[in-house]
């Protein structure tokens, strides 16, 4: 068995992935990341609050609570096109995390909560020399961040069909640094924007137990409109242009996308020992046409800009599988394939999409009944991809990578 | 097992997320740049803001491509530095020359026609300091500190003509030669040429026109025959040189597309004169006095009147272009271009400060065949061509590069200098990178370009 595992360990980390189209983050339970983040379909713990509402009454026990962290460290390069320069994405932790909360009042209702963080984005370009990295007029850092709070309530007809709904309530937050190609006696000018903002969307879905060991479940997840009315915006430039720089408030609309997720599991062998499952996530990225912002006093110098992002949809594919050792450990490998939604003409830095391939592997340790420890190792890897941001004419080719191991705790009883 | 597990997972957190890309590789494809020499005025010289100063050259358009050489087993380049920064610019006078420094963006006191501030500032070029003409004089005739010969025999005001003129750098000459001429009767071009350039670059002739259009008239055009003969004759003396050298050539740019001649009259259109019936009626009379019945003056708005490079009165028309020299105090103030209130005459503006369409018409005509030479030229001679000409045309309406947007727009464009003729460090990185393209595009190399952003642009104050 232990050759088994760590078998299974070594061809995760062995093969190559990459990390995921645009700043939509799916580490919303240490176990589904050990399965290549299938979750649609299952309904083993509360995670599935956030994975598909529909399948939360058909988890077993009365309460069920469930908490983790991922830490992402983030490696990327940027080559400039044409020019012998190189640049690097400095290495921050971001560490999304979430806690779901699910309560059975009755044998086929289940109501609970799920908290996580299910969009961000956050990086910092640096070169050899220091922060005058050569994309700095389009960004030099970033952190954006969405959590999400989503009051749920879920019902089982017998135990073939549940449908389940949550209402979800978005908090936003944005910090961002560009430089501005105006320079004083001190260099470069700056715009640094921070602000924060809320909004409502709703998780709704549906799960089907057709038959003995089969599971289908489909789920939709609203796109919600992020509006930061009234950022900060923080002008540096030199005096004599400050009076068409007026530090000032800033409008900025970034869409959540929508999310239709169909998944497919299959329990078999002896005690279900084995699960083998699919995923197919379409990210509705359509909705994403640029980033909007809105400068509430305008002069001749500053207004509304609409920087084109032009993202398509694109349609992520997962496929994973666990295994039961004993009562006591269960591991689990996976992976994905999740399709850059920027195309070849806008791939930018501020969010260096690439094609991903993603390989997961993971464990739960069971010390005792109903309580589980969870890890899970997500290794993945943006596909080297050249681009230009062509608004801003600036070409070159990137390349990320990011280690993603998370922990959990789950309990139910 | 857990153990195991721990291992794994932290050599994968540490060391298996390594994401290299490889770097740019460059090649020579057999070009040898162990001796670069540029040959050229002003714009090759990194002459910018009215002045010649020690940043600017060390910004030159060669300079900048001789960095980049470098990757691909360029060799020194030496540049004829001058040892200040904030520059030597100079004009003739009567029995001498009159120095100033380099010009910078200051904000102004906005004064009236009192010559009384206003209370509100302007940005504007202005000198960095008061001209001191003894210390500048001295700047200016200092030999470079470092000896030569001289990678970059850019020198302001050449011509293609001067290329080859005895005397030049000597104290009757050109001082910007004289400084760092090898001897007082050897030319520009023999400088270069004694070098034995590996490779060269030739950017000549603006100055043909140029000098032409800054005095705004066409009548001192270099002639077409006499160009194409010096023009070949400097070429050819290049690739004589010994070691059959390869080299770029470039086009010259249409001069009525910079700053200096658009900038004026987008501010102040030709036909601002507003006159009431009083007022139309009483200069049309003065005009008749002074011998000018043609020019009559309306109710409403009327032409600035300027007197032509022949002599005659003219009124201006739609096309015509005011020259970034123009004292606009003096026809907000003093009546330049309508009448003189205070002398009661006619005041027309000086012919030195408009570019009619004639003029330019004739200037663009010549560039356009000076062009043609250099083309042919680099056809016949197998060089390589950049064609700054069509280049910089693309700059009217703007570029990107890295966000930074540039225009042939004075000040916000962010490509020239304050002069409004020559490009400021991150215009010439732009254009050092054009001729990059062009080698690259002519021999198959692939010379890394330089980052635009590592250049400044003006600073503003």
């Amino acid at each position: 068995m232990r050759r088994i595992t760590v078998l299974l360990l070594f061809v995760c980390l062995a093969a190559t992935t990459s990390f995921g189209g645009g700043y939509q983050v799916s580490l919303h339970g240490v176990r589904n990341i050990g399965m290549g983040l299938i979750g649609t379909s299952l309904s083993y713990d509360a995670t599935t609050l956030f994975n598909n509402p529909g399948g939360a009454a058909f988890v077993n026990e009365k309460w069920s609570f469930s908490a983790g962290v991922s830490l992402i460290f983030a490696r990327g390069t940027f080559q400039a096109k044409d020019v012998n320069y190189q640049a690097n994405l400095k290495h921050e932790l971001n560490t999304p995390f979430y806690f779901y909360a699910a309560f059975k009042p009755t044998k086929n209702l289940s109501v609970g909560i799920a908290v996580n963080a299910p969009y961000g984005n956050r990086l910092t370009w640096k070169d050899d020399v220091g922060e005058n990295w050569k994309g700095r007029y389009l960004i030099k850092d970033i952190s954006f961040k969405a959590i999400t709070y989503q009051p749920t309530i879920s019902y089982k007809f017998k135990d073939i069909f549940g449908i389940g709904v949550g209402l979800v309530y978005a908090t936003g937050t944005v910090d961002m640094n560009k430089s501005i190609p105006l320079q004083g006696a001190t260099g470069d000018g700056n715009l640094h924007v921070k602000g924060s903002t809320s909004n409502f969307g709703f998780n709704a879905g549906i799960m089907i137990h057709p038959d003995k060991g089969w599971s289908i479940g489909i789920d939709y997840r609203s796109k919600i409109e992020m509006s930061v009315k009234g950022a900060d915006a923080t002008f540096t430039v030199p005096q004599s242009l400050s009076t068409n720089f007026p530090n000032n408030k800033v409008d900025v609309m970034l869409p959540l996308p929508a999310n239709l997720d169909v998944g497919l599991s299959y329990e078999f062998g002896k005690n279900k020992q084995w699960l083998i499952g699919m995923n197919f996530c379409y990210v509705f990225w359509g909705t994403y046409d640029s980033l909007v912002f809105d400068f509430q006093t305008k002069t001749a110098a500053i207004g509304r800009t609409a920087t084109p992002a032009l993202y398509t949809s694109q349609l992520i594919e997962r496929i994973g599988a666990q295994y039961n050792i004993n009562k006591m450990i269960a591991v689990r490998v996976g992976g994905y394939y999740d399709p850059s939604p920027v195309s070849t003409s806008y791939l930018n830095p501020q969010t260096p999409s690439l094609n991903e391939i993603g390989l997961t592997c993971g464990f739960s340790v069971y010390p005792i009944k109903g309580f589980s420890i969870d890890a899970s190792f997500l290794y993945l890897m943006g596909a080297k991809r050249e681009g230009t941001y062509s608004p801003d004419n600036f070409a070159g080719t990137y390349r990320t990578g990011f280690s993603i191991p998370g922990i959990g705790l789950s309990y139910s009883f | 097992m857990k153990k195991i597990l721990f291992i794994i997972l932290s050599l994968a957190l540490f060391t298996s997320c390594e994401r290299k890309i490889d770097e740019f590789k460059a090649s020579a494809n057999g070009l040898d740049f162990s001796k670069f020499v540029s040959v050229g005025n002003s714009l090759t010289a990194g002459y910018a803001d009215g002045a010649l100063y020690l940043s600017g050259q060390e910004n030159s358009i060669p300079n900048i491509m001789a960095k980049q050489f470098q990757t691909v087993g360029g060799g020194e380049f030496k540049q004829p530095l001058i040892g200040t920064e904030d520059g030597v610019g100079f004009q003739p006078i009567p029995g001498g020359i009159y120095c100033y420094t380099k010009r910078v963006l200051k904000l102004v006191p906005d004064k009236d026609c009192a010559g009384n501030p206003v209370g509100t500032v302007s940005l504007k070029p202005d000198f960095v300091s008061t001209p001191d003409q003894a210390t500048l004089l001295g700047q200016l005739f200092t030999p470079p500190t470092v000896t030569g010969p001289y990678n970059n025999m850019g020198v302001p005001g050449a011509t293609v003509q001067t290329l080859f003129a005895p005397g030049y750098g000597s104290s009757q000459g050109n001082p910007y030669f004289t400084r760092f001429a090898s001897s007082p009767m050897a030319t520009i071009l023999h400088d270069a040429v004694v070098q034995q350039p590996s490779f060269f670059y030739l950017w000549i002739g603006n100055n043909d026109v140029l000098a032409s259009a800054l005095a705004g008239t066409d009548a001192l055009l270099t002639p077409l025959p006499v160009f194409t003969q010096f023009y070949n004759m400097a070429v050819d003396s290049l690739l004589a040189s010994g070691k059959s050298p390869k080299g770029i050539i470039a086009t010259i740019p249409d001069v009525t597309a910079i700053p200096f001649f658009t900038t004026i009259s987008k501010q102040l259109p030709y036909n601002s004169v507003v006159l009431d019936t009083t007022q139309a009626a009483g200069l049309t009379l003065l005009y008749g006095m002074y011998g000018h019945p043609d020019i009559k003056w309306h109710v409403g708005q009327n032409p600035f009147v300027y007197i032509r490079t022949d002599g005659t009165w003219a009124q201006m028309q739609a096309g015509d272009l005011f020259l970034l020299t123009l004292p606009t105090d003096s026809i907000k103030c003093k009546g330049m271009g309508v009448g003189d209130a205070v002398a009661l005459k006619p005041y027309p503006i000086p012919g030195k400060y408009v570019l009619d369409k004639s003029e330019q018409y004739n200037i663009q005509e010549r560039v356009a065949q000076f062009n043609a030479v250099i083309s042919q030229t680099a056809a016949n001679k197998n060089l390589a061509l950049a064609d700054m000409n069509g280049y910089l045309k693309q700059f009217a309406s703007g570029m990107v590069f890295d966000g930074i947007k540039m225009s042939t727009t004075f000040v916000t464009g962010g490509m020239f200098s304050t002069d409004g003729v020559h490009l400021n460090p991150r215009g010439n990185c732009v254009a050092a990178n054009f001729f990059i393209q062009a080698i690259n595009e002519k021999y198959k190399s692939n010379i890394p370009q330089a980052n635009v952003t590592n250049y400044p642009g003006l600073v503003f104050p």
